[in-house]
């Protein structure tokens, strides 16, 4: 159980400059996720909180105390690998004690924590395997048993569920959550899939070339985030760049869009009259009669039959285009001229920060 | 079923080549270490067990073949002793610097055996280098004799066969993820201890291939304990040249090619069997 601040962390690799300026916390049992897109950082961030990378500056906090100076093996953080590094020359059994052989813990004291930790990876019977005779599946959850048993201050993954097929991702996904909670553990998860982010973190720290866009739950990233970068990694967006008119009486502003006016909330600091990015989740529009009041009208592009929603595009009357779900029970077909509800609550106006 | 034939063929050209350089002068030499001597000629017609009696009734010829193999044994450890960090080096330079290293390492096998013996004499004689320097740093009093000792001859074949333990060695670590090195530290780990547990178990492939290759050369070297062990100390490849070449006698030459070869043999299976369980558990 320990707090975690990261404090203004860089880090240079010649030329590059990978890290500027990070800073993140996680609290007392949090999981928190690092998302970003590929060379963002993510992994920098997680070398450099494992101990197995200097940062050129900044600090990092385990409940108060510079652990900067550490080497990793006095840091008693758990790290899981993306290949999940497991020992090859040892077995299961050998690999999860491993720690524990370190630390010099009796024989009998070893077996019980490493069957405590199988068991709770759900991972039973194979203890005498090596690695190689292993699935991916069952060595990720050897990689994650074997972080675990050293009872670590701060676990840390990197793109742990990377090398799964799709249903595996999902059960070691929940697996993972399931286990941290349980152990309530602090932990750091780097991942560039931003459904698997949402799903399990308490705070995501979306990164955008080595600094962090924005460090918030995922229901605020996702409804408010705090830019068009960040809405658009976090899910499908429509972004659309407006001039707010004027602010409204509950702290929003009035948006001119499509020919109507919408009143929106959106980020602090914008100032009526400066180009902004309104941000229309797929959600956040629907389909009306194209005569109801204050819908705008639109021409169907494309219409694409997922199942529990048709996915459509839509072009307005400047040529802006737009995607939405309707029902799957309307009508819509491509050339249809419909309308166009905007429902203001799903709506979130943000600065325009270049990308 | 289908698909024998053409694998039969492709394995073809392999097996012919071996037949004609490998199995065929073998069976010629066992067949041979069977025959009856003769005067005036190699050998004569009939067969006899008598030259592996002579041969493993005679301390002479035992002596030669013990003193091979515990000199090949030395020679084969201190090789170890002496590649290991050399290997660990060598596996962890990068670009320019690991080709330079790398030349540096083999450099003895690009020098000819005569030319690099002699130059072991040149170095080690009475009035040479090695003594001039040693008196100069007050380290003897007067010139020793090293050359025509024991200790020469495994001093200059640990040189020369370093390359071939160094190599195996430095691939196998070089295979060694840097993440596992990673791993053990997070797990608490020092450096020591990570070598120990991770880096050291699994450099055993390489490990493995050295040892086998310097104890089957040393223990098969000619030229150089030849040379620079003078007539005093016999191995047994000297003996065995001695007996085909000098006496003429082919078939009980024959007879202690074989009891080498197969001693040789015995050895490096002793070493597999022994580290079977180790090398099961890290090859790659
Ligand atoms: N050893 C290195 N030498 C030079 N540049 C590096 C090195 N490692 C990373 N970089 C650079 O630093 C930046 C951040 O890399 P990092 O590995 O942290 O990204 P990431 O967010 O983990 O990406 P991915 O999702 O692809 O794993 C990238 O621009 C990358 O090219
Ligand atoms: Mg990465």
């Amino acid at each position: 159980m320990t707090q975690i601040d990261i404090i203004g962390l860089t880090k240079r690799y010649g030329t590059t400059l990978a890290l500027d300026g990070v800073t993140l916390q996680a609290r007392e049992g949090e999981l928190v996720s690092l998302l970003g897109p590929s060379g963002c950082g993510k992994t920098t961030t997680l070398r450099c909180i494992a101990g197995f990378m200097d940062p050129d500056g900044g600090d990092i906090l385990a409940d108060g105390a510079s652990v900067t100076d550490l080497p990793p093996q006095r840091r008693d953080f758990g790290v899981v690998f993306q290949n999940y590094a497991l020992f090859p020359h040892l077995t299961v059994f050998e690999n999860v004690a491993y720690g524990l052989g370190v630390r010099r813990v009796p024989k009998a004291e070893q077996r019980t924590r490493v069957a405590e930790a199988l068991a709770m990876v759900r991972l039973q019977g194979l203890e005498d395997r090596l690695p190689r005779a292993l699935s991916g599946g069952q060595q990720q959850r050897v990689a994650l048993a074997r972080a675990l048993v050293i009872r670590p201050r701060l676990l840390l993954l990197d793109e742990p569920l990377a090398n799964l097929d799709a249903r595996l991702r999902e059960e070691v996904r929940w697996l993972i959550r399931d286990v941290q909670q349980r152990a309530r553990i602090t932990a750091f998860y780097v991942t560039h899939d931003q459904a698997e982010a949402m799903a399990l973190s308490d705070r995501i720290a979306v990164m955008k070339a080595g600094r962090v866009a924005q460090f918030a739950t995922p229901r605020e990233i996702y409804q408010r985030p705090a830019e068009a970068y960040v809405a658009r990694f976090t899910g499908e967006a429509n972004i659309i760049p407006v001039r707010p008119r004027d602010r409204t009486a509950g702290g929003g502003f009035h948006v001119p869009f499509g020919g109507v006016v919408l009143p929106v909330s959106g980020v602090e600091g914008i100032r009526p009259g400066d180009a902004a990015m309104l941000m229309l989740r797929p959600e956040a529009l629907s389909i009306t009669d194209p005569g109801a009041p204050d819908a705008i009208p639109a021409l169907v592009l494309g219409a694409a039959f997922l199942g529990a929603a048709l996915a459509c595009e839509v072009s307005l009357a400047d040529g802006m285009r737009l995607r939405l779900q309707a029902s799957p029970h309307g009508t819509v077909q491509p050339g249809m001229t419909v309308g166009l509800a905007v429902d203001t609550a799903h709506a979130w106006l943000m600065p325009d920060i270049p990308q | 079923m289908k698909r024998l034939l053409p694998r039969l063929l492709l394995g073809l050209p392999a097996v012919a080549l071996l037949t004609l350089f490998f199995v065929l002068p073998y069976v010629e030499m066992v067949a041979m270490s069977f025959r009856a001597p003769a005067f005036g000629q190699p050998f004569g017609s009939g067969h006899t067990l008598m030259h592996y009696g002579r041969a493993l009734g005679d301390p002479l010829y035992t002596g030669a073949l013990v003193r091979s193999l515990l000199t090949g044994a030395l020679i084969t450890a201190l090789c170890l002793l002496v590649s290991f960090p050399l290997a660990l080096h060598l596996s962890r330079l990068q670009g320019r610097w690991h080709v330079v290293f790398y030349a540096c390492i083999v450099s003895p096998l690009l020098i000819g055996v005569l030319v690099r013996n002699f130059g072991w004499m040149v170095l080690v004689a009475v009035d040479g280098p090695f003594n001039r320097w040693a008196m100069a740093a007050g380290l003897i009093e007067r010139p020793v004799r090293v050359l025509f000792t024991q200790g020469i001859v495994v001093m200059a074949l640990v040189h020369v066969f370093t390359p071939f333990m160094v190599l195996p060695i430095a691939t196998a670590l070089r295979n060694v993820r840097p993440e596992l090195r990673e791993a053990s530290a997070s797990l608490g780990a020092g450096a020591f201890e990570t070598f120990r547990r991770v880096t050291l178990p699994l450099s055993f492939p390489g490990v493995q291939a050295g040892v086998t290759l310097v104890f089957v050369l040393s223990v098969a070297a000619y030229v150089t304990p030849a040379l620079l062990g003078g007539q005093g100390i016999a191995y047994m490849p000297a003996v065995v040249v001695r007996e085909l070449i000098g006496s003429f006698a082919w078939p009980f030459g024959a007879a202690l090619a074989v009891i080498m070869a197969a001693s040789t043999l015995a050895v490096v299976t002793v070493f597999t069997l022994a580290t079977h369980r180790l090398a099961e558990r890290t090859r790659a």
